[in-house]
């Protein structure tokens, strides 16, 4: 969609700052209330499989698991949150056990540049994980091939898997190394990162209280 | 799975909602900043953006929104988040205290045309509002995305465009900001797609 089939009025004449403006205001306001709006389709769709998957989270902490995350781009920066959030909670919430894949830029560039892409954070996975630990990857298109990989090889270690995609699901949608699967369904890849830091902030919420 | 096990998740979700609502009702005020943005990277200005915390990772998402956009033709901008760069930071924060961790960055790579964006979700962190202080001294656009009780302390910075998300939960004020940074970016580009727009300041 082009930013003129958007405005079109803005493009009919000299441009008028106030009318901007005004446009720029109604977009914002529309934009506040589609989130609002997607989170509480999340809500109904996810109400039962969230508390499956922060038992199962719960269970492996339990038991001495950790927590990985992963993911690329926006969703690299949503990994780190998801770490730091269980890791570094602050006052009030039990800390645990957490590392982002993607903050330790000699290994990422070094697999990148020795290897392929494609093994940044699967080859990671094979060096730490142990059987019960936690996998959680995101990709907002659900086709990262890297982040499939990751699954693969965290699956395959015995990793309890968590996913994180947007759209339907790409193909982390069929993915059977993924095992908790939480696709949020807009087209807008800021809505779906939106929608997704509210549903792992959830998740660590049940987590939080089913470890009592 | 009872009705009663899915109350937790019905009830985190609800009380998202009108944080959430709220950011509607800065909706001119967020139009504003876009305008002021938008001159500055006509100008020639970067964008600069920092956080502490889970905000360290809001500040290069922002970052990377403006240099690598995800919608397909619209214009790439300069910005960096002063998050990355951990040797820096820890350097900075042992030995001269973490409220200089931003600043001292600022000093050495804003340019007057620049645009900082500080984010904090717990209300007042010092390293941020150090940042800001710095910022406003360089003569940079300054703008503060804070939570609780942040937003007076943000102010008081000089800052010119703040916006607080009214909740004490840091994960509902962090899910507003992401929401709101998100329509910085895009709505940037709709001022920066008409120059004229560009020329002109507002009315206050």
């Amino acid at each position: 969609m082009t930013v003129e089939s958007l405005y079109p009025f803005l493009y009919e004449g000299r441009t008028d700052v106030n009318a901007v403006l005004a446009e720029v205001s109604r977009s914002t306001a529309e934009k506040a209330h589609e989130i609002v709006a997607l989170r509480e389709h999340i809500a109904t769709t996810y109400a039962d499989r969230l508390p499956v998957c922060a038992a199962a989270l719960a269970a492996s902490f339990g038991n001495g698991g950790r927590l990985f995350t992963f993911g690329n781009g926006g969703s690299s920066t949503d990994a780190q949150a998801v770490a730091q959030l269980f890791l570094d909670p602050g006052p009030g919430a039990r800390a645990l056990p957490a590392i982002a894949l993607t903050t330790d830029v000699a290994v990422v560039t070094a697999l990148a540049n020795d290897v392929g892409f494609e093994v940044v954070f699967a080859r990671q996975i094979a060096a730490f994980a142990r059987p019960g630990d936690i996998a959680v990857g995101l990709s907002t298109s659900g086709g990262s091939a890297n982040v499939l990989r990751a699954f693969e090889e965290a699956r395959q270690r015995g990793m309890v898997t968590v996913g994180f995609a947007g759209y339907d699901g790409g193909r982390m949608a069929t993915a059977d190394a993924i095992e908790h699967l939480f696709v949020i369904p807009s087209s807008s890849v800021h809505r779906i990162q939106e929608a997704q830091t509210t549903t792992y902030h959830v998740l660590w919420e049940l987590t939080q209280q089913a470890l009592g | 799975m009872t009705a009663l096990d899915a109350g937790p998740v019905r009830s985190a979700f609800a009380r998202r909602v009108p944080a959430g609502e709220a950011l509607a009702d800065d909706a001119e005020a967020v139009a504003r900043a876009c305008h002021d943005m938008a001159r500055r990277f006509a100008a020639g200005g970067k964008l600069i953006v920092f956080g502490s915390g889970s905000a360290a990772t809001d500040a290069q998402h922002l970052a990377v929104e403006f240099v690598h956009p995800v919608i397909v033709g619209k214009r790439a901008f300069p910005a960096i988040s002063l998050t990355g760069d951990v040797a820096t930071l820890t350097g900075v924060a042992s030995r001269e205290g973490v409220h200089e961790v931003f600043a001292r960055q600022l000093r050495l790579l804003a340019d007057p045309d620049d645009i900082a964006l500080g984010l904090c979700t717990v209300g007042a962190c010092p390293m941020v509002l150090g940042g800001l202080r710095a910022a406003r001294d360089l003569g940079l656009l300054t703008l503060a995305l804070m939570g609780g009780d942040g937003g007076a302390a943000a102010r008081a910075t000089g800052a010119e465009h703040v916006f607080v998300v009214h909740s004490d939960d840091p994960r509902v004020v962090k899910e507003v900001h992401v929401t709101t940074y998100h329509v910085l970016w895009e709505l940037v580009h709709v001022f920066f797609e008409h120059p004229g727009a560009l020329d002109v300041g507002l009315p206050a």
